[in-house]
């Protein structure tokens, strides 16, 4: 059993300046696998998911996809922001946003032919919002915003998914929506690493579950890493309760106990 | 009403002078639209007063205007991108910093020629009356190479402005595409100096573009608007300055704030007056409400690429 990683971490750490965002993550996402990456606020998902896309430099450590070293961002690996890092009174149509993942294609001087919005389009259908392709984007609730990012990454059409928070802040159809398009990634090969901080979506709609606080701390199918322990030495204790019907005393004493 | 409009036209210095502010109006007009969407107003004002010691030098030592404030330009925008990469500062400390010791710098260098006052003023408030044909010559050729350079690097412009974050996953390179904005924007302030001046160069970037935003929900139409406002109050401005014998630089940009306050009150859609209108019209007309009716599939427009 010795298939290549699409993509993995060796020792990878993250630092900015003096402060440490990351430290010694080693990790294997392999081809068809879905992944969510879950962690409490700063606990540095973001940063590892720019880190795989190539965006950060490693400041120690390395990432390697399809077993070749990671130094710059590359277009098999597809990277969909949060979507609160983006100013949505920007005068541009849905489209307009929909193409920008074009970019690395397109001749300079020619602009979109015909064929390029064809394809747009096509991915906008897929998620549902075609018919809002005139749209200027101020005017999408929250869980449209994060469908168009989504249509924009389907356009890219790469063998990587990288998505910064997807669930956060959308509705209950886009939720779904979100599910089913994993699957399908999923089946045609595409593996998928998305990060979120609620812990019921990660162990409905992942095929694992990366535990992260500025380390790896457990890495494994949903029920196996979500454990009362592992999830304390992650959230700190606070977010027990979430998953845990029946509060266990023993848990309680132990999360009093470590403060 | 001819007389008017013909009058000015008449002679020589306000043909050079109605030839000036066109180019300028367009050229502000168009990278402003960048500068108000990526509310960088405070870094174009910075710029204009932080490249004046590199104009005044040049003046002093006989050279090419232009070569000198670029050279400034140059190195403040890296001395800004210095400065803001210590993480104790933010960019617009940084920006104020370079901006005042620039400016300082300039008043120090100006005020030790004789000829000090006269001198200061013509640069703080331009001197559209004394454009000569070569300057004509420079501000077009500066102006097609800002408005080309805008035009092929587009769609990166736009989405280094939009999304930076998404920018840099697709491989651009922020640092470049910043510097090559700042430097496109230095030069079309640069050459708006002599026509509005220093101080009121601000408004050609900032204001034709705001009045633009106003009318348009599409950044190709944005700019072209844009540049069109900022030439149109130029024009304008020049007969009003004209006839009633004020500063030019002043009368332009009084018309250009007056176009914008008209849109603001009475935009499509979007001004003070006329939503108040249309919310009223709104239960009468329930079909132009773009998510209350169901388009058809003909409907798609689709933007020409």
């Amino acid at each position: 059993m010795t298939t290549a990683a699409r993509l993995e971490t060796e020792d990878l750490g993250v630092h900015f300046g003096a402060r440490s965002a990351l430290e010694a993550v080693s990790i294997r996402l392999d081809p068809a696998e879905t992944v969510g990456l879950v962690g409490p606020n700063g606990a540095g998902k973001s940063t590892l998911l720019k880190a795989l896309a190539g965006m950060l430099p490693p400041s120690h450590g390395v990432v390697r996809l399809d077993g070749v070293l990671v130094r710059r961002p590359n277009p098999a690996v597809v990277y969909v922001p949060q979507r609160t890092g983006v100013d949505w009174s920007f005068p541009v149509s849905v489209l307009d946003v929909v193409l920008m993942g074009q970019l690395r294609r397109r001749t300079r001087f020619l602009g979109f032919g015909a064929a390029d919005r064809e394809a747009a389009v096509a991915a906008l259908e897929r998620v549902g919002m075609d018919r809002f392709a005139g749209v200027q984007i101020g005017q999408l609730s929250g869980g449209q915003q994060q469908r168009v990012f989504l249509a924009r990454a389907l356009l890219q059409d790469g063998a990587v998914f990288l998505l910064d928070e997807p669930f956060a802040g959308v509705d209950i159809p886009t939720q779904e929506l979100l599910i089913d398009l994993f699957d399908r990634l999923g089946k045609a090969g595409k593996t998928i690493v998305y990060a979120t901080h609620d812990l019921a979506h990660a162990s409905r709609s992942s095929d694992r579950v990366l535990l992260v606080n500025r380390r790896l701390i457990a890495s494994g199918p949903p029920a196996a890493v979500m454990t009362a322990g592992n999830l304390r030495a992650a959230f700190g204790g606070q977010a027990i309760v979430l998953v845990e019907p029946a509060p266990a005393p023993a848990v309680g004493q132990g999360a009093g106990a470590e403060r | 009403m001819t007389d008017w409009l013909l009058d000015p036209l008449a002679r020589p210095f306000m043909q050079h002078a109605f030839v000036a502010i066109v180019l300028v109006g367009a050229i502000c007009g168009a990278i402003g639209t960048f500068v108000t969407l990526r509310g960088l107003a405070f870094m174009g004002d910075a710029l204009a007063h932080a490249i004046f010691p590199g104009v005044v030098i040049a003046y002093v030592l006989g050279g090419n205007f232009l070569v000198g404030a670029l050279i400034a330009a140059v190195l403040v925008s890296l001395g800004i991108g210095a400065i803001s990469q210590n993480g104790r500062l933010t960019n617009d400390t940084a920006i104020g910093v370079l901006f005042a010791g620039g400016f300082a710098l300039g008043i120090a260098l100006i005020s030790a020629q004789r000829t000090y006052t006269k001198d200061l003023a013509s640069f703080l408030l331009g001197s559209i009356l004394g454009v000569s044909r070569q300057d004509l010559l420079l501000t077009g050729a500066v102006g097609l190479v800002v408005l080309v350079t805008m035009a092929v690097f587009r769609r990166e412009l736009t989405l280094v402005a939009f999304d930076r974050t998404f920018a840099q996953a697709s491989g651009l390179n922020l640092w470049a595409f910043d510097q090559l904005f700042l430097l496109l924007l230095s030069l079309a302030i640069v050459v708006s100096l002599q026509t509005v001046g220093n101080v009121l160069v601000l408004a050609m970037l900032v204001t034709p573009a705001a009045t633009a935003r106003l009318l348009t929900d599409r950044l190709r139409v944005m700019t072209a608007l844009s540049a069109l406002i900022g030439a149109g109050s130029g024009v304008i401005g020049l007969y009003v300055s004209y006839h009633a014998g004020i500063a030019s630089g002043a009368s332009v940009v009084l018309v250009a704030t007056g176009v914008f306050g008209l849109a603001f009150l009475f935009a499509p859609r979007t001004g003070a007056v006329t939503s108040r209108l249309a919310r009223r019209l709104h239960f009468a007309h329930p079909e132009r409400d773009v998510f209350a009716a169901e388009p058809t599939p003909g409907d798609r427009s689709l933007p020409a690429g």
